[in-house]
């Protein structure tokens, strides 16, 4: 350290060096105590799931009977995957266009800031209170010749993805410059041209990434799937009837007596977190390419 | 109903020998590109001309006749309502939440605020060019000047012309013409303004308005512009909002002083820089007041 | 309210004009000197005006310079262009001036070191002296005070000047026929001329004041052109 201090440029007081240094270690200690719970979870997710993991963990269904081999969960995969794949195509398309009115059409209108209020609410909603409300209405009356169905916890789960596709695209759609939007309809367009041809294409990176991480929200629930497609076994496409999820597997299989079973539980929750984390490693490369391009 | 604009005839057959062209003409803007005016150029007539943001009375009853085929440049300090009162002439004002606009304004015989206008068609016929360069990102260099066809629905197999053309007539050709497919947002600060242009003139306009088109650009892409404005105007009737006095003196056969929504003088730019008639041009342009 | 920008601006246009009508005060006194050198036929002090035209050279150089450096950064446009158009006609016209006296001075010694010949010829060559120096010092008002009736006045004054001159080259023409009294007078004659291109220089001066005030450029009716019709150079 040189000594060559001057009026003009005084060296750092050694008490605000102090303070300096015990801001820095109080964050790191703040950063490594968040930090711990997270990596003890994932510690005992593959200490537990990769056990389970095997051909045959996802090549059979959970048929297995009392004492013998208790199956896979492929069931519940495909399950998973096809109630969480039509919640996706209904609130999507819904969410992006509610953003769109949000955004493009009625910026002014008081009927916006009303829908806007909605929306917020509606991220605040507990996610059984949705599956509670799909069951009063579709399971309890029977709707479409079933109870519990997987189209009705499909649009239980596009209920609560929803608000967070309507708010994500809007943010991402207030993005795009108003130049943009300026110099198109300067050349002549009409607004829908506008959008269509100008904002969505440069929303997109954006918006994929706001509907995949609302997608992977949607998988992981398991409260609204409960009321309203509650529990098979089989691998089945009807989403007229009952079906097996991911969720809704962990639930019954993690209280069960048999240690086999409660691993396959474990395995079917590391499965869950590999999907949600897949999901979201897309959602960054396509964020990244979209930056790069 | 404005009725729909003619197409220049001549595209086909200077298309041929404009490409038959040596390179050492690729950089300066292609009069022959640019087309022949439509008769005798159509003038722009401003009368009366209200505007208002919310309670905000910005432009305060104008009256301006834009002669054809001239550059008009409008000067004043700021806020005194040029850029809103340019906007109202392609009705783009009305674009803002909570902006209104009353009067007339005639393209040749025909207002713009009448009733049952179009105003797509208004838009298409009146170009407009923003102070800062705003190209489509997501769309190619080739796209971006076809975007303005596109974008109007217009149909036609020669959109590749078209878009050659419109590249030529702002002297970009011979720095795009082996990129074309590239994204739009690659290029340098002039050039993304003079791809904007060729984007406005694709559509062939009659009118074309240009909002403080160089304020972005750096020395040299501003005398480029400049340059590319004076053969524009061979074509086009051209207005330019300018806060920089030098651009009007170098670049507007007239001039037009405003000030707090009002126009205050509108004479020939020899005339309003060398003898002003009104005090307040004079002391507005020898910087007695900013 | 009007706010003070470009302060260093109107500062230098103002210093620019105090130089170029300070040459006119040189001008002056060129003349008062030359005047008294034909007066009393003083070689030495004809010598002195002679010399002393490098002032007024110089001061040329010096607001021909200022006016470039002015144009160059400046970008002056309307009145304060007009300004200095005219501040750049008005230095010639003051060089003109200068050389005047230079010439007139020179014609000193040229015309015979006894005393001058003819009285008529002397009182009216001196009072076309005075004239002169009225002019000039009317000139430097009407420019700096931007009097537009002052400038148009100086043409009346002129006309004097004019006819000033026609008498001399008569009264010459008729001076008798002593060899030395008619060589004399054929000097003052070229003296006459000199002064009476000195009124028109003046003339310039006021025409340059009018410019600055209208914007028009109008040559100012004198007895000396047939038409004394305006030609406006733009209006």
């Amino acid at each position: 350290m040189s000594t060559g201090a001057s009026p003009l440029l005084p060296h750092v007081s050694g008490r605000r060096r102090r303070t300096d240094k015990i801001m820095r270690g109080l964050l790191a200690a703040a950063t490594v105590i968040a930090l711990i719970p997270l990596v003890l979870i994932i510690y005992y997710l593959l200490y537990k799931g990769l056990k389970a993991w095997s051909g045959s963990f996802f090549s059979t269904d959970p048929n297995g009977n009392f004492f013998g081999d208790p199956g896979g969960v492929r069931s519940a995969i495909f399950g998973t995957l096809e109630i969480v794949g039509l919640a996706t195509l209904i609130s999507i398309p819904i969410g992006i266009a509610v953003a769109l009115y949000l955004t493009e059409y009625g910026k002014d209108h008081w009927f916006a800031s009303v829908v806007r209020y909605f929306v917020d609410v509606m991220t605040g909603v507990p996610s059984i209170v949705f599956g509670l409300f799909i069951y009063i209405v579709l399971v309890v009356s029977h709707t479409g010749g079933s109870g519990f169905a997987g189209w009705k916890g499909a649009l239980a789960l596009a209920l609560l993805m929803l608000p967070i596709v309507i708010r994500s695209a809007e943010v991402v759609l207030l993005l795009v410059p108003n130049s943009l939007r300026e110099a198109a309809l300067a050349l002549g367009a009409p607004r829908w041209r506008v959008v269509w041809r100008v904002v969505l294409p440069t929303a997109r990176p954006g918006l994929i990434t706001g509907s995949l991480l609302a997608v992977a929200r949607g998988m992981g629930e398991t409260a609204p799937l409960l009321f309203t497609v509650s529990l098979a076994f089989g691998l089945t496409g009807n989403l007229n009837s009952q079906m097996n999820t991911l969720p809704v597997q962990i639930f019954t299989d993690i209280t069960n007596p048999r240690n086999v079973i409660v691993t396959r539980a474990w395995g079917a929750a590391l499965t869950l977190v590999a999907l949600v984390l897949i999901l979201n490693l897309v959602a960054r490369l396509i964020a990244r390419r979209s930056r790069m391009a | 109903m404005i009725p729909p604009e003619t197409t220049s005839k001549e595209s086909d057959a200077k298309m041929s020998t404009a490409e038959g062209r040596s390179e050492q003409t690729d950089a300066t803007p292609d009069r022959a590109a640019l087309g022949a005016r439509q008769g005798k150029g159509h003038s722009v007539l401003v009368k009366d001309l209200h505007a208002y943001y919310g309670q905000v009375h910005a432009v305060k009853g104008i009256d301006i006749n834009f002669s054809p085929g001239e550059v008009t440049a409008i000067i004043g300090p700021s806020g005194c309502g040029k850029s809103t009162m340019v906007r109202c002439i392609n009705r783009m004002h009305e674009e803002i939440p909570g902006a209104r606009s009353e009067g007339e304004v005639k393209l040749d015989t025909l207002d713009v605020y009448d009733a049952g206008v179009d105003i797509t068609a208004v838009r298409r016929l009146i170009g407009m060019v923003f102070q800062k360069p705003n190209p489509f990102p997501t769309m190619s260099i080739f796209d971006n000047v076809a975007a303005g066809l596109r974008l109007t629905g217009s149909r036609g197999d020669n959109l590749r012309e078209r878009v050659h053309k419109a590249l030529r007539a702002v002297g970009l050709w011979g720095e795009v013409k082996n990129r074309l497919s590239s994204a739009g947002g690659g290029l340098s600060g002039g050039q993304q303004q003079r791809l904007c242009i060729a984007r406005t003139i694709a559509v062939e306009p009659e009118v074309i308005l240009m909002d403080e088109p160089c304020s972005a650009l750096d020395p040299v892409a501003t005398l480029k512009v400049e340059e590319l404005i004076d053969e524009l105007k061979q074509r086009y009737t051209i207005v330019i909002v300018t806060h920089n006095m030098q651009q009007a003196g170098r670049v507007a056969d007239s001039t037009v002083f405003m000030l707090d929504g009002e126009v205050i003088e509108h004479a020939p730019t020899e005339k309003l820089f060398t003898t002003p008639d009104d005090e307040r041009t004079e002391r507005y342009v020898t910087g007695k007041f900013g | 309210m009007v706010q003070e920008t470009r302060h260093q601006f109107r500062e230098d246009l103002k210093e620019l004009e105090r130089q170029a009508l300070g040459g006119l005060d040189i001008v002056i006194q060129q003349l008062d000197r030359a005047m008294e050198s034909i007066s009393y036929q003083d070689v030495e002090l004809a010598g002195m005006v002679v010399a002393d035209d490098d002032r007024i050279d110089g001061r040329y150089l010096e607001v021909h310079q200022g006016i470039l450096s002015l144009l160059a950064r400046q970008a002056p446009v309307a009145t304060d262009l007009r300004i200095v158009a005219a501040l750049l006609h008005t230095i010639r016209c003051v060089e003109r001036m200068g050389d005047q006296c230079v010439n007139i001075a020179k014609l000193v010694p040229l015309s015979g070191y006894e005393a001058p010949k003819d009285k008529g010829i002397l009182d009216a060559i001196e009072r076309m002296g005075q004239l002169a120096r009225s002019q000039v010092g009317q000139a430097k008002d009407a420019f700096a005070t931007r009097n537009v009736e002052l400038a148009r006045d100086l043409v009346r004054q002129d006309a004097e000047i004019n006819r000033l001159n026609r008498e001399i080259f008569r009264s010459a023409v008729e001076v008798g026929d002593d060899v030395d009294v008619r060589e004399w007078a054929m000097f003052m004659i070229l003296v006459a001329r000199c002064l009476e291109r000195v009124g028109d220089n003046t003339v310039d001066i006021a025409e340059q004041t009018v410019f600055v005030v209208t914007g028009l450029f109008r040559e100012l009716a004198d007895a000396s052109t047939p038409s004394g019709s305006p030609t406006p150079l733009n209006g």
